[in-house]
């Protein structure tokens, strides 16, 4: 799965603010509008000082939630090929059982579903914190 | 969640090739030949199950087909002496051998098996809701 939103399409996130979660963080990290180097948290403040707490710009970005979910979004493909795959052989005539390739197509629902919902959340949490006033 | 999935669709493949056994059971009752066109009628196929340990979740295990067994018992005489295949002399002369398949029993089976597949596609049905219904937690 390619990075969302590489360089010049920065603009689809706002600056980070300081109360943003670390797993919102480490999203956007991974989502490749942030440096990868950890880093991303340090952007200075007109007083010189930086907004992150200590410890999390040591973090390693491809552990935690964002692994997590970018292994998620790669689980829900496989299960969708799979099921294509399947229905495809079903309906060409082959040595396929109709009750196998209908619970591929189903379970392949499910998780897509579900990850439908975790990106929802995620992006509610981002929504609410972009609202912070400061 | 997912895994119950898995464990009722091993269920309905079982379930479906019982049916297929019965289905090919009742197509041969009347089969007087093997498939070496010998004069030995058909006998009849049982299927057995068996637990999968391969599709487990939680203590609960799927089902598979162990063998496909063939039942050896005697063949129904028929005294047909006119027969083309009746046996020629010894004990049975002048019979012909038939399978020793009972429709009724075969129905009853067919009847069993589609009552189990239907059951499972249920619970596949009841796995599905809640599974969506969990995810109503997170919306």
């Amino acid at each position: 799965v390619p990075p969302v939103g590489s360089a010049g399409s920065n603009r689809l996130f706002v600056p980070e603010r300081p109360l943003m979660p670390e797993w919102v963080k480490q999203a956007r990290v991974h989502l490749g509008t942030q440096n990868s180097n950890g880093v991303s948290g340090t952007r200075s403040v007109p007083d010189g000082g930086t907004l992150v707490p200590p410890g999390i710009a040591n973090e390693n970005p491809s552990d935690g939630f964002a692994k997590l979910l970018f292994d998620e979004v790669r689980n829900v493909n496989q299960m969708q090929t799979t099921a294509t795959n399947n229905v495809h052989s079903l309906l060409t005539g082959g040595d396929v059982n109709e009750a196998e390739v209908l619970t591929s197509v189903q379970k392949a629902d499910l998780a897509f579903r579900m990850l439908l919902q975790v990106r929802n959340k995620l992006m509610d949490a981002y929504r609410e914190i972009q609202q912070i006033q400061i | 969640m997912i895994r119950a999935l898995d464990i009722s669709t091993s269920a309905l493949v079982a379930q479906r090739t019982r049916l297929n056994a019965v289905s090919g059971n009742i197509a041969n009752i009347s089969t007087l030949k093997n498939e070496k066109g010998e004069a030995v009628p058909y006998q009849p196929r049982e299927v057995v199950f068996q637990t999968d340990e391969a599709i487990t979740t939680s203590g609960a295990s799927g089902v598979k087909v162990d063998e496909i067994k063939i039942n050896e018992s005697d063949p129904l005489y028929r005294h047909q002496p006119n027969h083309p295949l009746a046996i020629k002399e010894g004990k049975w002369k002048g019979y012909v051998a038939y399978p020793n398949i009972d429709l009724t029993t075969e129905m009853v089976n067919a009847l069993e098996s589609t009552r189990a597949y239907e059951a499972n596609v249920g619970v596949m049905e009841i796995t599905k809701n809640i599974s969506r219904e969990t995810l109503t937690i997170l919306a």
